[in-house]
């Protein structure tokens, strides 16, 4: 329900992106890269801008560099290029870095690293030493009661489940108003059961304490449900930065497009101004040059079939997901496209099928580029 | 299926375990008894005499050994896990070597460098003036400095596990709350140490609390030392038991004490996951201070007294000293340890057996009663051997069984600790397996249990036979006349300070040690 609340942008198919919203920009990545063996960076040529109250996803696959991405920010690697200004200051660059402690960051970490030697209250108040007694206490009894966890101050950690650890690594981490939050696979320690809920709750945490948070995921529906833009890493690489939906309908690239859902990329040749493949023809929305190559990336929820018997696909499988069921059809040159359609429409494998795409929502690729990684 | 290989375990397995236990406990309940009844003159006499000067020694040692441990245990530890330099590998491996050192081979060794006139004097006198003196190796302060050397690689060894198995997420998610440097060391690392630490230190005080090697050639009067004094000077065997029992006490308190503090102690990781600290290369000036640092330290424990002994045994060969004699004492102790080693086997294997497959109230309580063999310092188990011999078997008396006996009775806890998890490692499953596929008790024994046991009963096998070499009070207490071991002669000759005799022997059992000590470290870093 806290979902809702947020000011979203509408989904736009194809067009231009709406603007980050506004704000002071609160961290700034200048062309970073980082490299952990000489040669071999772990990221590369990094540029991304945070603005104030923004959430940023950091999406990718294992091993892309988002977590890398999230220690730079954090100072726990020294950058090998670049810079890192946070509120303003040059925090880190190949000649100068500030240590993590001097940042006014918090993090919180995958396992949560909640001291297992201090009680709950210890834990939150960890940061806060310098602050006088009662003001301690007072701005703990407040994240507890945030982060409702109030009466199990005493406990230690291991007497908590994973999702009331959670929130006491986040309490520690919001407990001395960093500047920004860092988040590293926040959920994948909890039940997939856990989930939903929790990120609702971080969500609507982030909001109401007006935090600026950077997450790091490789779940897409996670990083489409929590940011307000989604910096997409493949190979230590940026492959895209944008608001989710832009991410989604527009991916900058096939590996996008593949990551954040499923596509089905047909060929297609450019002829008289439209791109013509075996199921129809698309509009030529980037301008390619007659006569070249072509991939055109259709996702399934855009793919309608109608049993004829004049069909020229072929149902070759049927998986029922409950509020949909997904077809995998066979085209007469023998690629593959699925189809997702509502739940009770049910053909048996074998149909002959006509297949129906809404082009408005088609992106294109020029052919050669690899098509996922 | 199940239920048959579980009833297929013979009551006579418990039977054998029952007795065991029982014949363990005798000798401890026997000292018990004696001291209890020794009489107010006897307990009197001794309150006067000797009970205060013998806590107040043993008291100190243990609080000076433990702190000289705690230094140099963690600091190393902490060197060569967090840190890079030349030769980091090498140290780290050649740090754990001072433990495959007797510590009546160290402090006979440190008598000699110590000593009036000896070497380290002479340095300090052309440094601080010809009349400079250093403090005399009998001493309390040359007991701490032989009796830390020795000790120190088991708070480095396990602080160095602790550290390698530390979750580094604490000290970044420590820093990314704003705490420096040394706030991260004192409020997150070292309170996450301090189980393994106080381990290590557990390990150092029973060590020295039950030691007598080095005490004894020291002078330095503890409760072992006066208790083998009481034994074979005076034949006090009342004030003997006396003494044991408060030793004993002292030794349990103090266990119960850690085990308090243990469970106090206790952390629960919250996740099973880890990443490894990073290792920082170390800018020159430190490589060179770490270096020199961990190079003196292993000089000190282990490279001047290995050095020193083989260039005695040098001198004593070429006077003749590999001598019949010589080799007789070698055999002597190749066959007791070897003896006593396959007997613990033996009569462990049953125990070990019903420890791991029924673990019973009563089961497990037998094998804590065999493990009381290792509160019995040596003086004590041999005292208690041998006022129990000469009431019960007198014609025994003065025969190697005795003294097989006692070595079993004080190593066997030893080889249950390497041969239990060996068993556990087996899964009744396997067991369970093999009886599907058709094959009977005996035959699952030999098809699957044995082979999968072997290593793990091979290991302790060769630490029975190893800490066999190096026992001294028991054997000195309990052999038959003239019946000399290399431990013994080592003793003998140092205390008399016939420092090229001892040589050959105490190289000898050096040398036969370090591949057992490398073998159960490359073991611990695996598992760590």
């Amino acid at each position: 329900m806290s979902l809702g609340q947020r000011q979203r942008h509408d989904a736009i198919s194809g067009n231009p992106l709406p603007d980050p919203p506004p704000g002071p920009t609160v961290l700034e990545l200048r062309h970073v890269t980082c490299a952990y063996e000489q040669g071999r960076p772990a990221i590369c040529d990094i540029s991304l801008a945070i603005r104030e109250g923004e959430i940023l996803c950091l999406l990718g696959p294992s091993g892309c560099g988002k977590t890398t991405t999230l220690r730079v920010i954090a100072g726990f690697e020294p950058v090998t290029a670049g810079e890192v200004y946070l509120e303003g200051r040059l925090v880190s660059s190949p000649d100068s870095l500030v240590a993590t402690e001097r940042r006014r960051i918090g993090m919180v970490f995958q396992d949560y690293a909640l001291f297992p030697h201090l009680r709950v209250l210890d834990n939150i108040a960890f940061g806060l030493h310098a602050l006088p007694k009662d003001e301690r206490q007072a701005r703990v009894s407040t994240l507890l009661a945030l982060i409702g966890l109030t009466g199990l101050e005493r406990r230690y950690p291991h007497e908590l489940s994973g999702g009331q650890q959670q929130r006491v690594a986040l309490a520690r981490a919001l407990a001395q108003k960093p500047a920004v939050l860092l988040l590293d696979e926040p959920f994948s320690n909890l039940d997939p059961d856990m989930t939903g809920k929790m990120r609702e709750e971080l969500y609507d945490l982030l909001l109401r304490t007006k935090t600026t948070a950077i997450l790091v995921t490789h779940d897409h529906e996670e990083a489409f449900a929590m940011a307000d833009r989604v910096a997409v890493l493949r190979d230590g690489r940026l492959e895209q930065f944008d608001s989710p939906e832009a991410i989604y309908h527009t991916p900058a690239s096939p590996f996008v497009a593949d990551f954040v859902g499923q596509a089905d990329f047909v060929p297609g040749l450019i002829e008289n101004g439209t791109v013509a493949t075996e199921i129809g023809s698309f509009p030529n929305q980037k301008g390619f040059a007659a006569g070249t190559k072509v991939v055109v990336m259709i996702r399934p929820d855009d793919v309608h079939i109608a049993p004829s018997a004049q069909g020229t696909a072929r149902v070759t499988a049927r998986q029922f997901r409950g509020s949909e069921n997904l077809y995998t059809l066979q085209l007469p040159s023998g690629d593959i496209l699925h189809s997702s359609e509502t739940s009770t429409s049910i053909y048996p494998i074998g149909t002959l099928v006509n297949v129906h795409v809404l082009a408005t929502h088609t992106v294109l690729f020029e052919q050669g580029r690899p098509t996922s990684a | 299926m199940a239920t048959t290989v579980r009833h297929a375990l013979p009551a006579s397995l418990s039977m054998f375990a029952f007795t065991v236990a029982g014949l363990a406990g005798l000798p401890l309940a026997f000292v018990a008894y004696m001291a209890l009844t020794a009489g107010t003159p006897v307990w009197s006499r001794l309150w006067q005499t000797r009970i205060p000067e013998l806590l107040l020694n043993t008291g100190a040692l243990a609080l000076s050994v433990s702190a000289g441990t705690l230094l140099l245990g963690v600091s190393l530890a902490w060197l060569v896990v967090r840190y890079d330099f030349p030769a980091r590998r090498f140290w780290e491996w050649t740090l754990v070597l001072p433990l495959a050192m007797p510590t009546y081979v160290l402090a006979y060794v440190y008598t000699y460098l110590l000593g009036i006139g000896g070497p380290i004097e002479q340095i300090w006198q052309t440094w601080a003036g010809p009349d400079a003196r250093i403090f005399p190796p009998h001493s309390l302060s040359g007991a701490t400095l032989v009796m830390t050397l020795d000790t120190f690689p088991f708070v480095y060894l396990l602080s160095r596990t602790a550290l390698m198995n530390f979750n580094v997420s604490f000290e970044e998610v420590a820093q990314a709350c704003g705490a420096s440097r040394l706030r991260t060391w004192f409020c997150v690392t070292l309170p996450l140490m301090r189980p393994a630490i106080v381990a290590g230190l557990s390990l150092v005080v029973l060590y020295v609390v039950s030691d007598f090697g080095a005490v004894s050639l020291l002078r330095f009067q503890t409760f072992t030392y006066a208790v083998y004094q009481q034994v074979s000077g005076r034949y006090d065997h009342a004030a003997a038991a006396a003494l044991s029992l408060l030793l004993v006490l002292l030794a349990l308190l103090f266990l119960v004490a850690e085990r308090w503090f243990r469970q106090r102690s206790r952390f629960y990781q919250t996740t099973g996951r880890y990443r490894a600290p990073a290792r920082k290369a170390l800018p020159p000036l430190g490589a060179w201070l770490a270096t020199t640092y961990a190079a003196a330290v292993f000089a000190a424990s282990f490279g001047v007294p290995a050095w020193l002994l083989a260039k005695w045994s040098l001198a004593a060969l070429a006077e003749g000293a590999l001598d019949a004699r010589f080799l007789g004492f070698i055999t002597n102790s190749l066959l007791l340890s070897g003896s006593a080693a396959t007997l613990a086997i033996a009569i462990g294997t049953p125990l070990a057996y019903v420890a791991t497959r029924r673990p019973s109230t009563l089961h497990v309580l037998c094998s804590q009663a065999v493990y009381a063999g290792y509160v019995l310092p040596g003086p004590v188990g041999a005292l208690a051997l041998l006022v129990l011999i000469s009431h019960v078997a007198p014609f025994w008396y003065g025969t190697i069984l005795v003294l097989i006996a006692a070595y079993v009775l004080h190593f066997l806890p030893t080889g249950l600790q390497a041969m239990e998890p060996a068993l556990q490692q087996v899964t009744p499953n396997l067991e369970e397996a093999a009886r599907s596929l058709g094959y009977g008790p005996a035959g699952t024994l030999r098809s699957v249990t044995l082979p999968l046991v072997r290593g793990g009963f091979i290991a302790a096998w060769v630490l029975m036979f190893l800490q066999c070499m190096k026992e001294l009070p028991a054997t000195l207490l309990l052999r038959p006349v003239g019946y000399d071991t290399l431990a013994v002669r080592i003793w003998l000759e140092a205390s008399e300070e016939y420092y090229q005799l001892a040589a050959p022997s105490a190289l000898l059992i050096v040398a036969v040690t370090i591949p057992a000590i490398l073998l159960l470290v490359s073991k611990d870093w695996r598992a760590a």
